[in-house]
């Protein structure tokens, strides 16, 4: 084997320039799949995260069938309410919960002087808020609700423009209450307008105090959801899994791609597209490095009719050539992830502006895209692309190693 | 395997070799038998295109008959797959090439010391037995050149001690001093011999080059692919001008 080894590398270097060639190109093929997998993470990464923190959730707590067909009845109790507290104030620091935000969600009309808006009204609680999500930093004019705040609230941009409200100004807010089929109203000061980015949700929503929700929707001490943030994404599964396990099954528990299948659906469809674009673009380097190892083994006809001569069998043959294309996939694999490292250092630390390629704010399935994009790239990122250079070079390589065994080039030993 | 032929390391039946080149058949060997015993020197001659590279890498498994059978020892080499084949040119047959033949990114005493390496022989072992040999051929102090850096006659030299190494039954050689100047191809053909004296190592050689012919102890003619003659050359006929080719 050792001698297998030796003649394999040293045949690499031959055509020092042929070999450099082919790895440089794998490399130069696999740093760009890891920038481009890095930049493509890190703004699911970005868009996640967004949308976790403008009203979604990394966990949610609601009561079962809530996700599915919403109802301004499908609550969780106070008792419930209790057993989240409770499971969250045991195993809050080992699970990594950053905050807990009580939320309850309802659809109404907000009415001004100049108008009327069908909206969708928020109750949270505002000093939580503060910490777990970005609402206060989305504030455009005026200023966030305050935990002593009551009837007041955070309007979006799109719905102070039709309603021509500015901080200060006063509203009437309508929605039907819970059990109920009386409409109840609530004269409202507009604390602050916000501009989260999203043109629905900017058109459309109203953010008031938890107690002002609940004494307009008749849910007193009562909320639609627990929202649970975490300090990493990736917790949110294991997360939600624990809670199951500690929770009644009269609530649900789901993760933030439970919670927003859209943009789990999108983030699906980005990265199997992406996935579809890097497997043809590395298709067509490994059918170049095929073709490189089946030149090579051409023209080293007379050599492989030689080693058969000396009784280097078919296999060992066989072998020689899938370790010459092994050592030319490690060398692209250690340049190429060097490379794809370094350009996603790079990325990871200065970003990359979106304004190279957009001039406007950029959303998509209910999420706000970052105008400068942070390359995230994980190790099983990295070893999956290695193991793709690696597998699609040993596949490749079957054809010419097969070519190299089978020559039956007998005639070739006698010409000088 | 019958008693008779129990000494008998090479043994050819009615071999016939045809090649189809377009439209044409050509006959390389033609109802081809003769037996080769253990430690015999022979000489295959005849000129070029009769047959003699044919007749040797059908000796070695590396061409197979159309007709015909060829035995070495106790086995028939029609029923040896490629990769039996294979191990049995690694275990018991040494080849010299007219073309020298070395693999170009292994140094000197690496080519003399493959076959023992594929054999998986101790390190040790190994590299004593192949400078021992490569200081025998007289390329002492070349050990390490690549095939690139040695004249043809040391390239040869090479090759003969790697043939040699492993102390094969049978050593096949082509022409082995086509493309040699006299002073080599005489201390090869010494180094040949006293292989065959002390070793008892078979060697079946193809030549036109008289030289080599005197030194047979038998020679086989081979003409347009059939054995002409294939007799003993004792010290009487040594001079004689039909084994001087």
């Amino acid at each position: 084997m050792r001698i297998l080894v030796i003649i394999a590398w040293r045949n690499l270097w031959r055509n020092p320039r042929r070999t450099l060639l082919t790895a440089g190109t794998v490399a130069l093929g696999l740093g760009l799949l890891l920038l481009f997998l890095g930049i493509g993470d890190g703004s699911h990464m970005a868009m996640i995260q967004n949308a976790v923190r403008l009203g979604g959730a990394h966990v949610g707590v609601q009561a079962r069938g809530y996700q599915e067909r919403g109802g301004l009845e499908r609550v969780l109790s106070q008792h419930e309410i209790e057993q989240v507290s409770s499971w969250l104030a045991a195993e809050a620091p080992a699970l990594g919960v950053e905050s807990v935000l009580p939320r309850v969600f309802a659809s109404g009309l907000a009415s001004s002087a100049d108008g009327a808006t069908g909206v969708r009204v928020i109750g949270l609680d505002p000093g939580r808020e503060a910490s777990g999500s970005f609402f206060d930093d989305k504030v455009t004019r005026g200023q966030f609700l305050t935990p002593k705040d009551h009837n007041t609230s955070v309007i979006g941009d799109g719905v102070a423009r039709k309603l021509r409200l500015e901080p200060g100004e006063k509203f009437v807010l309508m929605a039907q209450a819970a059990n109920s089929a009386e409409i109840e109203s609530l004269l409202l000061r507009v604390s602050g307008v916000m501009r989260t980015g999203l043109e629905d949700f900017d058109q459309a929503t109203v953010l008031v105090p938890l107690a002002t929700a609940q004494q307009l929707l008749n849910l007193e001490g009562q909320v639609h959801q627990v929202a649970i943030m975490l300090n990493g994404l990736d917790r949110a599964t294991h997360v939600a899994e624990r809670g199951r396990l500690r929770l009644p099954p009269a609530v649900e528990v789901l993760d933030w791609s439970a919670l927003m299948p859209e943009l789990r659906d999108f983030i699906r469809i980005d990265d199997g597209g992406s996935y579809v674009f890097n497997g043809l673009f590395f298709l067509i380097i490994a059918f170049m490095v095929a073709n490189t190892l089946l030149m090579s083994v051409l023209e080293r006809r007379r050599e492989f009719a030689l080693l058969d001569a000396l009784g280097f069998s078919p296999r060992r043959r066989f072998l020689l050539v899938i370790l010459e294309a092994s050592w030319i996939a490690a060398l692209s694999v250690v340049i190429g992830t060097f490379l794809g490292y370094a350009g996603h250092l790079y990325f990871h630390h200065k970003g990359l502006p979106l304004d190279w390629f957009y001039s406007s704010e950029v959303s998509a399935a209910g999420a706000v895209i970052d105008p400068i994009i942070y390359s995230q790239l994980s190790w099983t990122r990295i070893f999956g692309a290695a193991g793709l250079v690696f597998g699609l070079t040993f596949l490749l390589s079957l054809l010419p190693a097969w070519r190299g065994a089978k020559a039956e080039d007998v005639h070739l030993l006698g010409q000088l | 395997m019958t008693a008779d032929n129990a000494d008998k390391l090479l043994r050819l039946e009615n071999v016939t070799r045809a090649y189809v080149q377009g439209e044409q058949t050509v006959q390389a060997l033609r109802n081809v038998s003769f037996t080769a015993g253990r430690g015999e020197f022979i000489a295959v001659a005849g000129p070029s295109g009769s047959g003699k590279t044919t007749l040797l890498n059908v000796c070695a498994g590396l061409d197979r008959p159309t007709e015909g059978k060829v035995w070495l020892g106790s086995r028939d080499l029609s029923e040896l797959s490629r990769q039996q084949l294979a191990r049995l040119r690694l275990e018991e047959i040494g080849f010299i090439f007219q073309a020298f033949n070395l693999i170009p990114v292994l140094s000197a005493e690496e080519n003399a010391e493959f076959i023992l390496l594929l054999r998986g022989v101790p390190d040790q072992e190994r590299r004593s037995k192949v400078r021992d040999l490569l200081k025998e051929v007289g390329l002492e102090g070349l050990e390490r050149r690549r095939p690139g850096q040695l004249s043809g006659g040391q390239q040869q030299r090479v090759a003969v001690a790697r043939a040699i190494a492993a102390e094969p039954k049978l050593v096949l050689a082509d022409e082995p001093t086509a493309n040699l100047d006299t002073e080599t191809a005489l201390s090869l053909l010494n180094l040949m011999e006293r292989l065959n004296q002390e070793h008892g190592t078979t060697f079946l050689f193809s030549t036109h080059d008289p030289r080599v012919m005197e030194r047979a102890h038998r020679i086989i003619r081979l003409v347009d692919g059939r054995i002409e003659s294939d007799l003993p050359v004792t010290q009487n006929n040594r001079k004689d001008p039909r084994h001087a080719g």
